[in-house]
């Protein structure tokens, strides 16, 4: 009996053609939204980007998904707001593999885009090396500093966010609501931006009750630490057993993986509250309705939306771009939430807008 | 009885040496110690089901590298039911379900069509990876909860009770039942020595009137039922969403539990929960502070631990002897 071996053939052809090979990817072609007729006329392929008239802009993803509901999200939308306003051409690519930022990148460049966006800190020295060797396209680095004495290029520039400053607002928060006095934060990958808004909760919440204690846990592994939501529950399970009654979750879906735990557990909502990150996760999470008082946000769609208009416009500022951050709304916890707890939490926030109040994070 | 003592002397002193420290723990910090076991026990469910499924296949001859890629189907299956049908049973049946047609195709696919079973097992995982991120529909919840369960009498044990019998959902309980089921059946039943035969030495089975091949299909398919419940308890039961690839490697995880077990599900189990006990104390080694060691320090204990724990069990441990050959009567 000879078996019949090409029979395999199609399930694997069929992966092979699903799983991709460099990532994957998305479009967005004004003209083929049919949102309205404010964008006949927009490109709808990237065959032309070379043309001074066409605007096109391509975006890469670290390793995490355009639907993350944080922080990768975020860019993406940003990205689709630029591409609305600027009535050119968007694309992104999700990296599967660190290995790959390069090609991806140059699936941009070699066709001639005209701005690149480069989504998280760990693409930091593939994004300065891309600028170098491609002059024609600028580049926007979302978490990303560039050190002015290594990098010369003028079309680069990094958006960075004051983190700690909606960390520490979040802890302020959380130290004024706690009963039990121990706070949790459950993070993914302990790096700089994560660090900022880690130290800046811890910061935050013992600056608003000296008697509190903050457990932190970062996710060990390097490859799936912002995409393993089992852990970030598990951990969120045990710090709630430990008595915590509050939990940061900051690490995209590992981070989303604490908050629905804590809003599945008995009182939440009641006694047990939980903050999100990067976005009003209220929005994007919505099983985290049930604990979810705020979020410690940073303002990455407006960010990079500006950025990408002032790239379209001119030069960059330099190689270094300020965004914003703040806290999210408090939705429906907005009658649970004492008014003077509002009220010191909000003279906070403006302080620091204003200047006048150092988080004291530094890495 | 004593014979049985003398036999397995090793095996019951660590027991007892891990029973003992364990309650001394248990007592002694009795405000973290809970709460670590309740983490190792929730972080070894997956595992140890997914183990079973290797220990099944493997035990029959059928090398399973697929358990990955049937857990990331059978995770998004049940999230994706129990989102659209409104009832989490459906979410739970279709999950189960889901990982026994995953199962079935790779025991169609290395039994009858005789492929290799690691390319099958690759194949089955980037398949499992491609279909679920490209039917990912963003911004669905579960209708509900899988409610935890109180065992009467059994969660009043201090220690085991709290953490085995109370707090926890029925896929918790299914996971201690499935490995006590499968190490009888295995060892002390006729399907049990049959299985074994099959995946020692097939034509002798063969010889004995035993039907290799339908042997192995069924067995690596209801197999395949395990690792369709492991998925669920990720997407349904541990969190309450579905992510991309969020199985992170737990199906490999598995299949190096399954040889620290020595192909033995009882083994298997003790080893899972000493693995998810290690990373519980990892990450209460980062969390407590105190001692400022960097998380990426801590978050190698595991592997560490496994790695010890394997050279130490070295050459004690042996695979079946049939596994990843497919039969092929002399005759044909």
């Amino acid at each position: 009996m000879k078996s019949p071996r090409y029979l395999v053939a199609v399930p694997a052809a069929l992966a092979l053609a699903l799983a991709g090979c460099g990532g994957s990817t998305g479009t967005t072609g004004g003209g083929s939204t049919a949102t309205g007729s404010t964008d006949a006329g927009a490109p709808t392929d990237d065959s032309n980007c070379g043309d001074a008239e066409v605007f096109c802009i391509g975006l890469v993803t670290d390793t995490g998904k355009v639907d993350d509901k944080s922080f990768n999200q975020s860019a993406h939308e940003g990205a689709l707001a630029a591409q609305a306003e600027t009535n050119g051409f968007y694309k992104y690519v999700e990296t599967q593999d660190p290995k790959d930022y390069a090609p991806n990148m140059a699936q941009f460049t070699n066709k001639k885009y005209d701005v690149v966006v480069t989504v998280g800190f760990l693409m930091t020295e593939a994004t300065a090396t891309a600028a170098a060797a491609s002059p024609d396209t600028k580049f926007i680095g979302v978490d990303q500093f560039f050190d002015p004495e290594a990098v010369t290029a003028k079309n680069v520039t990094g958006i960075l966010f004051p983190e700690d400053q909606a960390g520490y607002g979040a802890g302020y928060l959380a130290g004024l609501m706690t009963k039990t006095n121990k706070l949790g934060q459950v993070l993914g990958q302990e790096i700089p931006p994560v660090q900022k808004f880690a130290k800046g909760f811890e910061a935050g919440a013992k600056a608003a009750n000296p008697e509190v204690t903050v457990s932190t846990v970062y996710h060990p592994a390097g490859d799936n630490a912002f995409n393993d939501p089992v852990w970030g529950a598990g951990e969120a399970k045990k710090m709630l057993a430990q008595k915590a009654d509050i939990i940061f979750g900051a690490g995209g879906n590992t981070g989303n993986g604490a908050l629905q735990e804590v809003a599945k557990a008995s009182g939440a909502g009641e006694s047990l509250f939980c903050i999100g990150v990067d976005t009003d996760q209220w929005d994007t999470v919505p099983a985290a309705q049930p604990c979810l008082i705020t979020s410690a946000m940073k303002l990455i769609t407006e960010g990079v939306t500006d950025t990408i208009i002032t790239a379209k416009d001119g030069e960059f500022e330099g190689l270094t771009t300020m965004g914003a951050a703040g806290l999210a709304p408090y939705h429906d916890f907005e009658d649970k939430i004492p008014e003077d707890v509002k009220t010191k939490v909000a003279d906070i926030v403006s302080q620091m807008e204003a200047g006048t109040l150092e988080t004291g994070v530094t890495l | 009885m004593t014979a049985w003592v003398a036999k397995n002397r090793t095996t019951l002193v660590v027991a007892a040496v891990v029973i003992v420290a364990a309650y001394v723990f248990y007592y002694a910090k009795n405000d973290i110690a809970p709460s670590m076991f309740g983490a190792a026990w929730g972080y070894a469910i997956p595992l140890v089901l997914a183990a079973l499924v290797g220990v099944i296949g493997e035990r029959s001859g059928v090398v399973n590298i697929g358990i990955e890629g049937q857990m990331l189907l059978a995770a998004f299956a049940g999230f994706f039911a129990a989102a659209f049908s409104g009832s989490m049973i459906v979410g739970i049946l279709a999950g189960v379900g889901t990982g026994l047609l995953a199962g079935g195709f790779l025991a169609w696919t290395t039994v009858r069509w005789r492929m290799d079973q690691i390319i099958a097992g690759v194949v089955l995982n980037i398949v499992a990876t491609g279909l679920t991120s490209f039917y990912l529909v963003s911004g669905k919840i579960l209708p509900g909860v899988i409610p935890n369960i109180e065992v009467p009498v059994l969660s009043a044990i201090p220690l085991i009770g709290d953490v085995f019998f109370s707090g926890r959902s029925a896929i918790a309980l299914v996971a201690i039942i499935a490995a006590v089921t499968v190490h009888l059946a295995l060892f002390h039943s006729r399907w049990g020595l049959r299985t074994r035969a099959v995946g020692e030495y097939p034509s002798a089975a063969d010889t004995a009137g035993i039907n290799v091949e339908r042997l192995r299909l069924v067995n690596v398919t209801i197999a395949g039922s395990l690792a369709g419940l492991a998925g669920v308890y990720l997407s349904m039961d541990a969190s309450s969403s579905f992510e991309r690839g969020m199985t992170a490697g737990r199906g490999f995880l598995a299949l190096a539990i399954m040889i620290m077990g020595a192909w033995r599900p009882l083994r298997a189990f003790a080893m899972a929960l000493f693995f998810g006990f290690v990373n519980a104390v990892a990450s209460q080694l980062q969390q407590t502070g105190g001692v400022s060691i960097p998380p990426q320090l801590t978050g190698t204990l595991p592997y560490v631990a496994t790695l010890v724990v394997l050279a130490v069990a070295a050459g004690r441990v042996r695979a079946p002897g049939a596994v990843g050959q497919p039969y092929v009567k002399k005759d044909q």
